[in-house]
């Protein structure tokens, strides 16, 4: 390869010498035909001559002719602005440039990102919509593909024209649905009550409560589609709240016919005190077992900036027992935050009430998050660890019984 | 990628393309190469050409790259024509465009120029802190500090923060200059750094020492020194400011205390109500307080030593001096277990006053309240920065007081514990920018010094007039 390089810059630098005298009149000529104009036909020029002398700037002017018809089309427009229009021209400016911006934005987004207060601000707004932007394109690349295969198969059988005989018509989904419908019903009045706190709306942001009904209305299939589903409460629901206009979002008509129990009251109204249990990382209290005759009460909050306190200070008040998931007794924690998503929370007690175990419970807890299982409890792990150190470090030994002497001196 | 090192024609770049992995990214990848080496412009020019050749146009991004390597080199006459090429190819530029026209152009005879240009970017948004400052030093580079200054009140007004380097350049270009009106500037740059609690580091300290030393018929002289614990200037015999807030700081802190730390968004987050009015009821009752500890922070001091052996060496110490003691600490501390002896916990409340809150409540904030509630002579001794609580408070004004007062009533080193305590003692006097308008004392920092936030520098800048 380097070779044949070398051998072609020597061509070239050989080359120039007989081709100067040419390149003038050449230049001539191009200018000539860059009145009718464009890169076209220089293209066309260009490949019946190989080798000839570069004239560095000859990018200025091509950049500067296919350009002159341009500007007189455009001046005549108005050559002031409005700040959208402007904020619209600036995006794809930043696009031509390689940011991360949207290829089209609304006008309603394009508002928000010029209300966002700062400089960050805007730039993570428009990553989101890019990221967005990229996943919605995938999303179809993928279901266009999706749909070509189906057309494919289909062709294929009917070609081969085979009957299937079964005994049950194929009825899947909508039986599915009738039949998670009538446990979620059967739960409604016997099942145990399960409660979300929906009083966070003022801690959150926009995009903040979004993502707590995300997380909710995952929770809700996810408890619909168990054996034994408990029975949803929301509470303190304010109606015309965000809340209620993001649920609306994902269930549209559904919202009235979901067979959970939504209403304004707080779950201290409704249950009496001593039942309740407040689930809160932030609890001094860890919870051993699962009791099916308590009423769980689980923040619908999501924490981006955190704000540590909230949820256990709203326990406090209403003097309410609290309790925080074992996590540490069960999970070499490594990195994150203790606190869980909603339907993570959601698949860890259904899971509980179901098995009482907590090493199958615990599972749902995202594996970024912790290094392994213990079996044996942190703290004797702790204290074998600190002995095989002691045996090893022999010279520490001595030090450490003195210490263990002077610490615990009956023992 | 290499980027070759003689400009090549169309064949040969076609063929470089080819054989990389991912041809549609190339010239930006030879681009950027091309950058990192300094590559000679030509090299550039001829991928442009055969860019421009091939498709009859150049893409935006690549523009903007081959621009930065003009504005590397500050090929001036590069950057114009690309600025007249970009102008008629797109409406408006963007902003990384713009700071590197200005950059190219402030650096050249051509700087008028970037102004102009500056005003162009101001019609569709606020430009960026680089391009004020390119255009602030281009003018006080060429004495016209008028001008420099204008831009610079208005990058303040529009909340664009200057760094440390524009505020020096206008010292260093001042020298020797006269003129009323400069001066006024010149020593708002000054307050400017007094009321930010900005230090500057040594060359901009030297570059106001010789501004000021070059003041025709000024008579200053300035002189490097460090100031004596007791606060007074060894050059001038100066005393400096007392660290101490005045009246009004000090309630308006206490307040805010009380108002964004304790209560925040909800009482219950930190206390409960009822335990805050307990709380408030016994400091009422037994005040003022010489010294607040903070009785979890100081039980472990020591690692080796048990928890409460720890509180009652520091109770003793201080006990001594015949101060009254308030320890803070949560109600665990009495049960009796391993770290807490019950006899070593009596012994020691015949000492000092306790408060004990819940064990989930936090103590700092009940610290910080006891302290202020003392009155100003109250010292109160933790090893904590107290970063959370002045995060807590919502203005920097309030934020900046805090330091202020922490600084001169936070005890964290002390004889009987010495050594373990990494914070400076507290100061008896304001470590500012401060003036009496015959003398200027500046604080400033060495170029690398290392320097935490709750630190302040020791090194000074004694200016007097003679």
């Amino acid at each position: 390869m380097q070779s044949a390089n070398m051998l072609l810059r020597k061509i070239v630098r050989n080359s120039v010498l007989p081709f100067a005298a040419q390149h003038g009149m050449k230049k001539d000529s191009f200018q000539l035909s860059r009145t009718l104009s464009l890169s076209l036909c220089l293209k066309l020029d260009k490949s019946c001559e190989p080798s000839e002398k570069l004239d560095l700037d000859e990018w200025k002017k091509v950049m500067k002719s296919g350009l002159q018809e341009e500007v007189s089309e455009t001046v005549s427009e108005p050559k002031e602005l409005s700040s959208l229009a402007a904020a619209r021209e600036t995006l794809e400016m930043w696009r031509l440039a390689g940011r991360a911006v949207p290829e089209k934005i609304s006008e309603e987004q394009l508002k928000t990102f010029m209300e966002c207060p700062s400089k960050s601000a805007k730039k993570k707004y428009l990553k989101y919509l890019h990221i967005k932007e990229l996943y919605k394109k995938n999303e179809k690349r993928k279901m266009d593909e999706k749909r070509e295969r189906r057309l494919e198969a289909q062709d294929e059988a009917s070609k081969t024209d085979e009957t299937k005989k079964s005994s049950f018509v194929c009825l899947w989904s909508s039986t599915m649905d009738k039949a998670y419908n009538w446990r979620a019903a059967q739960s409604m009045i016997f099942g145990q009550p399960l409660v979300f706190d929906m009083s966070y709306e003022k801690e959150m942001s926009v995009r903040e409560v979004a993502n707590t009904v995300r997380q909710l209305v995952l929770s809700e299939s996810c408890n619909r589609r168990s054996v034994d589903p408990f029975h949803i409460h929301f509470c303190n629901f304010k109606d015309d709240s965000l809340y209620q206009r993001e649920f609306i979002k994902h269930y549209r008509e559904a919202w009235d016919k979901l067979l959970i129990t939504v209403t304004d009251q707080c779950y201290t109204e409704i249950f009496p005190k001593d039942k309740l249990i407040y689930l809160t990382a932030d609890s001094p209290k860890v919870m051993k077992t699962f009791d099916h005759d308590k009423i769980y009460i689980v923040g619908s909050m999501v924490d981006k900036s955190i704000k540590t306190g909230v949820s256990l200070a709203r326990a406090k008040r209403l003097g309410l027992e609290t309790a925080a998931l074992p996590l540490e007794k069960y999970l070499l924690w490594s990195t994150g935050a203790k606190n869980l998503t909603l339907d993570q929370m959601m698949h860890i007690l259904l899971t509980l009430k179901d098995t009482a175990d907590w090493k199958k419970a615990l599972e749902f807890v995202p594996k970024r998050k912790y290094c392994g299982f213990v079996n044996k409890p942190v703290k004797d792990l702790k204290k074998t660890l600190d002995l095989i150190n002691t045996l090893k470090l022999g010279k520490a030994r001595e030090e450490v019984e003195k210490k263990l002497a002077r610490n615990y001196p009956k023992k | 990628v290499l980027p070759p090192e003689k400009p090549l024609q169309a064949e040969e770049w076609n063929k470089l393309r080819e054989d990389f992995q991912l041809p549609e990214i190339f010239e930006e990848v030879m681009l950027n190469s091309m950058i990192r080496c300094n590559s000679p412009i030509d090299v550039a020019k001829s991928l442009l050409t055969h860019l421009a050749k091939r498709d009859g146009d150049i893409a935006y991004n690549v523009l903007v790259k081959y621009l930065t390597l003009c504005v590397q080199q500050g090929q001036v006459s590069e950057i114009r024509d690309v600025y007249d090429i970009m102008k008629v190819r797109f409406k408006i530029l963007e902003s990384g465009a713009y700071n590197l026209l200005i950059k190219g152009l402030s650096n050249s005879d051509q700087w008028r120029m970037a102004l102009t240009l500056l005003e162009e970017i101001k019609k569709v948004m606020i430009p960026s802190r680089t391009c004020y400052e390119s255009c602030i030093k281009a003018a006080s580079h060429h004495q016209e500090m008028k001008l420099a200054f204008e831009l610079y009140n208005e990058m303040m007004a529009k909340g664009v923060v200057p760094t440390l380097d524009v505020l020096q350049s206008f010292f260093y270009f001042s020298r020797g200059m006269n003129g009323a009106e400069l001066q006024k500037e010149l020593f708002g740059i000054l307050l400017y750094l007094r009321e930010n609690q900005i230090y500057p580091h040594k060359t901009f300290m030297r570059s106001i020492k010789l501004w000021f030393e070059s003041i025709p018929g000024g008579n200053w002289r300035g002189r490097l020194t460090k100031i004596k614990d007791s606060g007074q200037c060894p050059v001038c015999n100066h005393q400096l400011e007392d660290s101490n807030l005045t009246e009004e700081e000090y309630s308006n802190l206490s307040e805010r205390i009380i108002r964004d730390v304790i209560h925040g968004t909800d009482t219950f987050r930190k206390t409960s109500p009822k335990e805050f009015e307990a709380f408030q009821t016994f400091v009422e009752s037994r005040l003022p307080f010489d010294i607040v500890i903070d009785g979890l922070n100081v039980s472990h001091i020591k690692s080796r030593k048990m928890q409460c052996e720890n509180l009652f060496d520091a109770v003793n110490c201080l006990a001594k001096e015949n101060a009254r003691l308030l320890v803070l600490g949560r109600k665990h501390m009495l049960t009796n277990s391993s770290n807490w002896k019950r006899e070593i916990m009596k012994e020691m409340q015949n000492k000092a006053d306790f408060f004990f809150a819940e064990n989930i409540s936090e103590d700092d904030a009940f610290l910080l309240y006891a302290t202020l509630r003392s009155g100003k002579h109250c010292k109160f001794v933790t090893r904590d920065f107290l970063r959370d609580h002045k995060a807590c408070l919502s203005d920097s004004v309030t934020r900046h007081l805090f330091r202020k007062w922490q600084r001169g009533h936070q005890i964290s080193k002390n004889k009987c514990f010495s050594s373990v305590f990494s914070q400076q003692p507290p100061f008896h006097y304001d470590c500012v920018v401060q003036t009496t308008g015959d003398k200027w004392h500046i604080p400033y920092k060495d170029v690398f010094e290392e320097k935490y936030s709750y630190q302040v520098p020791r090194k000074w800048l004694c200016i007097q007039q003679k």
